[in-house]
């Protein structure tokens, strides 16, 4: 009875949010439903665990959750999913709230769920899905996870046997550790491409997560990800995953995986992972032929903010996502900018990390993130900005050699000033690097001042 | 030929948190200070370990699990290790590998090891995590100066008898219960503080040079360098924590 009363309020709440705002109901209602019956994603009706796929990870969920639905409804499935990104058991909870009947029966082909790494053990314990994908384990969130090792022992402990069918990534050593704990493993990667890179031998590379000697990755196709062995024991990427991404080519927009052509909707390396996944998933979870989640890649359009190209005042300002405390995302976003030829404004917001209290000022991720290529391209000005933690940012382009004089600095996030700073720039090809909360504020004025989306 | 020597003790191993900047303050500093650093890194790889050779040792913070590895590693070395130490020579250790150069590590899971026991410290594993910024007045090279630089802590650190590195202006420190940061033996830093600490406070990274310079019966003068920059960083990263909301209460507000 406790369920249904829970069912019913949340669907009532649900009703409200939607005649109120459309965009805050990710949350809200499976929350304080499970304050009512805090099992309650148990007891929905008509769940089969072998049609449940989670997918979890430090970098990649939502990307490759928003395309697996896509592909999965392009070829006519019916998903039960959360991609509004909510990704703790409230969100699952609220999805499927939303898809079920007033008994609480729900009826989908598949139920496929964003889940944060953390909190895997606590969404299986009410909905025991039978499939696991593992994008990759990663510096992330250091101020609760302290350290990957953290978040890669929670999940062990989670899918120690537990029968699963785990997709994991094959080029990431932590997420391949995985491989001794699956009823079944599907491997997923990316054959090395054209805008792979080494690091030189003053950066760190991660302790092997079975011995915990030296990890030697041959390259990588992003950072922290590629082809691997460790220097003691066996561990070590497959020479050929079971689905991989091959024949890259950046300039044309194409590639191939399981012998299918496919068109990329973003050209970026860091998305080749989140496509492979996803072809693997469609195949070996949804029964979809590589060659028909190919004709579903075209129309795939990402959820916003992660990369946004925008004009503003004869400028064109190329926006990209960092997550602070998470040297991957921020070296991505050096690896595109180095890969630009041509003159560049590179405007960095590491800005202090408030997402619980107490907020702190942290920039030492960045000390992990290799700066040596753009600072050899042709940058014409480096502008840091956001308080307090400004001067720490100018400082780490100061250390991998740029002269101080090319650097301008505001201590502050004043969206006026910020842009103030842009506009002065003698080029018009800008890039604006910070985390998300600071850019959508941007957004708005940007939106205001009449900036152009492409 | 370098003239100047700096061991960073298994940098792929205990990786975290961007400690690599530490390194390139302290080769940046040797340098103004006349030298031509070296950086040379110790690893399970290494034929072997020869502390005193080294002007500076560095050991970053590392995954817990990984201690009993590096520790088997390194207890060959224990006796020159705790030589180089007590005889003034200056090593830094930061974060959760302060917990690995103690004597007794507790694990959140039950489980003990035993560290290296160059300090002796007891550390404790915490469920949680806490991270947060840190700021504290601590006297090196009998030069007194402030730190300010981030703490990610994964357990408490009892450092029995030993004498703190730093007292709290704000921050967690050694336990978050009082007001007592890291620990200092002789010229070794053992410290909680991350930043990197010697990029974000140069004037520390400044009497670190000269305590290993000293050590050779080197005199080193001016650096003719002039933090502006980390001054201003310093000060708005006060004024952040000054007026920021907290749990804590060891340091009062």
């Amino acid at each position: 009875m406790r369920f249904y009363i829970a069912l019913w309020f949340a669907k009532i709440v649900n009703g409200l949010i939607n005649l109120i705002d459309k965009s805050r109901g990710s949350n809200f209602a499976g929350e304080h439903a499970m304050k009512i019956d805090p099992q309650m994603v148990a007891h929905f009706k008509g769940i089969d665990p072998d049609r449940v796929l989670f997918i979890t990870g430090t970098n990649g969920k939502s990307t490759t959750n928003n395309l697996v639905n896509h592909i999965f409804r392009e070829n006519g499935k019916k998903v039960i999913s959360n991609l509004e990104g909510a990704n703790l058991i409230y969100g699952v909870c609220t999805a499927l709230i939303k898809a079920s009947s007033l008994t609480g029966r729900v009826k989908a082909d598949y139920f496929i769920f964003e889940t944060d790494e953390r909190f895997v053990p606590v969404i299986r314990r009410q909905l025991p899905a039978a499939n696991l994908l593992i994008t990759n384990l990663q510096k992330d969130q250091v101020q609760r996870n302290g350290d990957p090792d953290f978040i890669y022992r929670k999940l062990k402990e989670a899918v120690k046997g537990q029968n699963l069918r785990i997709f994991l990534n094959n080029e990431e050593p932590r997420a391949r550790a995985f491989d001794e704990d699956a009823r079944e493993v599907v491997s997923f990667g990316v054959a090395r491409h054209s805008e792979a890179f080494r690091k030189s031998g003053s950066y760190v590379t991660m302790a092997c997560p079975r011995c915990h000697h030296k990890i030697v990755f041959d390259y990588y196709n992003t950072d922290g990800i590629g082809a691997f062995h460790c220097s003691n024991c066996g561990h070590r990427s497959l020479a050929q995953a079971d689905y991989t991404v091959e024949d890259v080519d950046f300039e044309n927009r194409s590639f191939r995986e399981a012998g299918a052509d496919f068109t990329m909707p973003y050209d970026t390396p860091y998305m080749l992972y989140n496509y492979s996944a996803a072809v693997a998933v469609a195949k070996e979870f949804g029964g979809i032929e590589p060659s028909a989640a190919a004709k579903a890649f075209a129309g795939f359009r990402n959820v916003g903010g992660r990369f946004e190209i925008m004009h503003y005042k004869g400028k064109t300002i190329k926006y990209m996502r960092i997550k602070q405390e998470n040297p991957e995302t921020l070296q991505t976003s050096i690896n595109v900018m180095a890969a630009d030829p041509n003159r560049k404004m590179v405007a960095l917001g590491l800005c202090p990390l408030v997402d619980m209290i107490p907020h702190y000022a942290v920039t030492f991720y960045a000390y992990d993130c290799d700066f040596s290529k753009l600072v050899k391209s042709d940058v014409e000005k480096y502008f840091c900005f956001s308080n307090p933690v400004c001067y720490d940012t100018a400082n780490r382009f100061i250390y991998e050699g740029v002269d101080p004089a090319k650097i301008t600095i505001e201590d502050s996030e004043d969206v006026e000033v910020i842009f103030r700073e842009i506009e002065e720039a003698e080029t018009d090809n800008i890039y604006l690097i910070t985390w998300l909360h600071t850019y959508e504020h941007m957004e708005k004025f940007l939106k205001k001042e009449g900036a152009v989306y492409e | 030929m370098s003239n100047f020597k700096i061991a960073w003790l298994f940098p792929d191993t205990l990786f975290l948190h961007g400690e690599r900047g530490n390194l390139l303050a302290l080769a940046r500093f040797a340098q103004l200070a006349g030298f031509e650093p070296e950086i040379q890194k110790v690893d399970f790889t290494s034929a072997s370990f020869a502390p005193e050779e080294y002007d500076v040792i560095f050991c970053a913070p590392g995954e817990i699990s990984s201690f009993p590895a590096v520790r088997d590693w390194l207890l060959p070395y224990k006796a020159r290790l705790r030589e180089y130490v007590d005889g003034g020579r200056p090593m830094l250790v930061t974060g959760t590998s302060v917990g690995l150069f103690g004597k007794q590590i507790l694990r959140s899971d039950g489980s003990e090891a035993e560290g290296l026991g160059i300090i002796f410290t007891q550390f404790s594993e915490n469920k949680a995590v806490y991270g947060d910024d840190i700021w504290f007045e601590c006297e090196y090279n009998n030069e007194k100066m402030e730190i300010i630089g981030n703490q990610i802590q994964m357990g408490d650190l009892n450092i029995v008898s030993e004498k703190p590195f730093g007292r709290l202006r704000y921050g967690y420190g050694n336990t978050g219960k009082d007001r007592n940061e890291g620990v200092l033996r002789g010229n070794s830093i053992f410290t909680n503080t991350l930043g990197p600490m010697l990029v974000c406070n140069p004037w520390l990274t400044e009497e670190i040079i000269r305590v290993a310079a000293a050590a050779r019966d080197i005199t080193v003068g001016d650096f003719g360098y002039e933090p502006a920059l980390e001054r201003r960083s310093f000060a708005t990263k006060q004024k952040f924590i000054e007026t920021k909301e907290t749990g804590l209460t060891n340091c009062g507000r």
